[in-house]
């Protein structure tokens, strides 16, 4: 180990960034689940289909009836225990594990951020963040610990880092840099928005966009690190996540992304912004005496290789898709987890056949018997959840009397702005096909290119 | 590092502006400077299409009011004929507000009381019987409208004579025929009042995309209208390519039969297609298409052209299918099964390249780009 990067792991920082990271993610999940239940989407993408896309390997995670009310509760209160700081290591697991598992229980809902708040939250897990400024702390002085080993602060800026970076590095494709698709479909469609509206039916705003969100996302992050640049790199991550918010339906993306950028401050910052809530709140003023977080070796070790393994991972997995010898776009195979973000315009329209292995009658399914809106939607275009429900139909039908029942699928697509195609073979017995990682031969070809990563 | 960045972008965005520019003067149709007009769109819709097709079926379901009361006071053959041809008449008009189920219309479900077919024919005889029934009801739905009418009108009895000796010695009869005109008259009432009221405004001033836009129900109701309710339900049911067995009683008006179920169903067709093309000069969905330049970025053949060029296809199949409907779909049901597959496709076109290049959101669930 070098000299430089030795001194690096025993330097250390101020505890504040943490503790106000921890506070803002924790009531920022804890919105995020209130909006959920308030717009009644536990009833309505939960409780109400009849039909689960589960992930591979997590087939055993499902909704839990009514007691999905209760994980939503436990995950908010998870939430709360995080932002004060009160028996913080088992929350931030009960946090990571609820809202987890919430995410894996239907593909369907699958977002970018969902996956991201699960991965901050395991990395709660294993950071001090609820040292300084909890409840643990002040009802147990002696755990309270002012100044936090500075790679524990680092950690989070990197995962950052690597959110915005991928983001970046997914934009640099033909479709996005010389077609401005799909934001040349997507602006026009917002023309009526009030100043910037006008704008966004000219076909040199969407090139605009589309550039500047190749160029911000790839840069950000290093503008964030540099003190000089600070300030304004913020500033552009206010105006670029607000104009997302307003322009495209994404939920709590912007705002988490915004407040998760906070951790990129100066620990000073931080602990202004910390003594001001403390005089908000009338809380005894912070102890001044230095109370450095001392690792034993061992313990040190362990948690290093556990960020070392969890960062390789992150930095690999994006780019699982290069094992795939097909159009990612097309394909999907190795598109999730890997920060690709409003990046397609995809639609799908999909007719399943059922047919008896016994007579050969054929019927035809209506998909919104068996699906809400949205899983019809996702499935459509999605290879993966196409083999899912085939194998829902195959049991399906199966005990309602037809005897080793083929399914098919007449599949057809349309991406980013070329008139839709057939997606996958409809003379393929989807029943019969095996759900998991490997390439999908029963895919059509795209018969088009998108060149770039 | 950052200036050396910016002034790259900077120039590339120079580059690409000038290319934009170069290609403009040779392509076909120049970008309007601000993008297509929803407003002007929701306008025309309101104005020109939906208020004036509704104030057409009004005039038609009112002459049938008045029949049906005609008939239960005075049940004759000569009645019977003419409360009949009212009813045709009225299922012919509503073939073209049927789409329309949006806004009002979706809030009184208007199509479940107009036509779910086919026709409960034993629950309706049952409620004659009982005297006693809600049309509030999910079970109700199938008796009641014109399919319910159908029955009452056509399949009740054997034969005119019979028909009109049913109503002229049965009272329950008579009551029931005047309780589900009452209904529907009620029914299309609230939407018809509504949208000569403040609807309409409220209906132009929601130009947004959003799931809970203007345009994006109407898109949706129109897709689910041509899927559904066109194409299987007249057709692609019937025809047995949801089954596997061919259910030719399962026709729109079946108690009527001979021309007017295929009439029904090409009346419909060419609404559909109406629908999308508007009037010439005036905006409509091809108008917008073609403003947001939506094309087959393959051959360079418009969305528009390709969507027409499919109904015409369709429109024609549908049409070989006459004039019997029941009986094509009893002796050559290939043929019933293929004016279904070329529905199908534009269904596609519809629901996928026409609402992509739209660019309408159908859920109100978050999102982060397909």
């Amino acid at each position: 180990m070098g000299e430089g990067l030795r001194r690096y792991f025993h330097s250390y920082l101020p505890a504040a960034p943490l503790a106000t990271f921890r506070l803002a993610f924790g009531l920022l999940v804890l919105a995020s689940v209130v909006r959920f239940w308030a717009k009644g989407w536990i009833e309505e993408l939960y409780l109400k289909p009849k039909f689960f896309f589960p992930y591979y390997g997590f087939e055993w995670v499902r909704p839990l009836g009514p007691y999905t009310y209760g994980l939503f509760a436990l995950c908010g209160l998870c939430a709360v225990l995080v932002a004060v700081g009160y028996w913080y290591r088992t929350a931030a697991a009960g946090l990571f594990l609820s809202f987890t598992y919430i995410e894996l229980m239907d593909k369907s809902t699958y977002l970018n951020h969902y996956y991201f708040v699960s991965l901050v939250a395991l990395l709660l897990v294993l950071l001090p963040a609820g040292r300084y400024f909890s409840l643990d702390s002040s009802l147990n002085p002696s755990r309270r610990r002012n100044q936090v080993p500075r790679w524990t602060v680092d950690a989070l800026r990197l995962l950052m880092g690597i959110v915005y970076c991928y983001a970046g590095l997914a934009k640099l494709n033909s479709d996005w840099l010389v077609h401005a698709m799909p934001l040349r479909i997507w602006l026009p469609a917002k023309n009526d928005l009030p100043l910037i509206g006008p704008l966004l039916g000219q076909v040199w705003v969407a090139y605009a966009f589309s550039w500047f969100g190749a160029f911000y996302d790839l840069t950000v992050p290093f503008f964030l690190l540099n003190r000089r640049t600070r300030a304004w790199a913020y500033a552009t991550v206010v105006i670029f996540h607000v104009l997302t918010a307003v322009l495209f339906p994404i939920g709590m993306f912007p705002y988490v992304m915004m407040v998760a950028a906070l951790i990129f401050f100066p620990a000073t910052w931080h602990e202004r912004a910390l003594d001001r809530l403390r005089r908000l709140l009338r809380l005894p003023e912070a102890a001044p005496q230095a109370a450095p977080l001392q690792y034993s070796p061992a313990r040190r070790q362990l948690l290093l290789i556990g960020l070392g393994v969890f960062f390789v991972v992150q930095l690999a997995v994006p780019f699982r898709y290069l094992l795939y010898p097909r159009e990612l776009f097309w394909t999907e195979e190795g598109y999730r987890f890997s920060w690709r973000v409003m990046l397609m315009e995809k639609m799908g329209q999909v007719q399943f056949k059922v047919v008896d292995g016994a007579t050969g009658r054929a019927r035809l399914v209506n998909n919104y018997e068996h699906l809400t809106v949205l899983q019809e939607k996702m499935m459509s275009t999605q290879p993966d959840m196409l083999v899912q429900f085939a194998h829902y139909l195959r049991d399906y039908y199966a005990r309602r009397g037809v005897q080793s029942p083929k399914v098919y699928a007449d599949a057809y697509v349309s991406l980013n702005g070329r008139l839709g195609k057939s997606f996958i073979d409809p003379t393929v017995d989807l029943a019969r096909v095996s759900d998991d990682l490997r390439p999908k031969p029963w895919i059509l070809p795209f018969d088009d290119e998108i060149t770039g990563l | 590092m950052k200036k050396s960045l910016l002034s790259v972008l900077t120039l590339l965005l120079l580059t690409l502006g000038i290319f934009s520019c170069e290609k403009n003067p040779g392509g076909e149709t120049v970008e309007p400077t601000t993008g297509p007009d929803r407003k002007a769109l929701l306008t025309q819709w309101a104005d020109s299409l939906i208020k004036p097709g509704y104030q057409r079926f009004n005039g038609k379901l009112t002459t049938l009011k008045s029949k049906t009361a005609a008939f239960t006071t005075t049940p004759t053959t000569a009645t019977l004929a003419e409360v009949r041809q009212a009813w045709q008449a009225a299922y012919v008009e509503w073939q073209k507000v049927e789409l329309y189920e949006f806004g009002p219309a979706e809030a009184v479900s208007l199509r479940n009381h107009f036509n779910i077919y086919p026709a409960d024919a034993a629950g309706i005889n049952r409620n004659i019987s009982s005297g006693s029934y809600n049309f509030e009801l999910s079970t109700a739905i199938p008796q009641q409208g014109f399919p319910a009418l159908d029955y009452l009108l056509n399949g009740i009895a054997t034969g005119d004579d019979a028909i009109v000796q049913q109503y002229a010695s049965s009272a329950a009869h008579r009551r029931y025929l005047t309780d589900v005109m009452a209904k529907m008259d009620q029914t299309f009432g609230t939407v018809y009042t509504q949208w000569n009221g403040s609807y309409r405004d409220t209906f132009i001033n929601n130009s947004g995309t959003d799931a809970s836009s203007s345009l994006s129900r109407v898109i949706n109701a129109y897709s689910l209208y041509y899927e559904r309710y066109l194409r299987a339900g007249k057709i692609g049911i019937p025809a047995g390519v949801m089954t596997g067995t061919p259910l030719p009683t399962r026709i729109e008006a079946y108690y009527h039969r001979g021309s007017l179920p295929l009439l029904l169903a090409t009346t419909a067709h060419a609404t559909v297609q109406g629908f999308f093309n508007g009037r010439p000069g005036q905006p409509s969905l091809k108008s917008y298409l073609d403003a947001v330049g939506a094309k087959d970025s393959r051959s360079g053949e418009s969305l528009t052209s390709l969507i027409n060029t499919q109904f015409g296809v369709s429109a024609q199949q549908l049409s070989s299918l006459g004039p019997d409907l029941f009986a094509t779909i009893t002796s050559r049901n290939a043929d019933a099964v293929a004016s279904y597959n070329e529905m199908q496709k534009a269904v596609r076109l519809i629901k996928v390249d026409m609402t992509s290049a739209l660019s309408v959101t159908v859920t109100y669930v978050d999102n982060d780009g397909d």
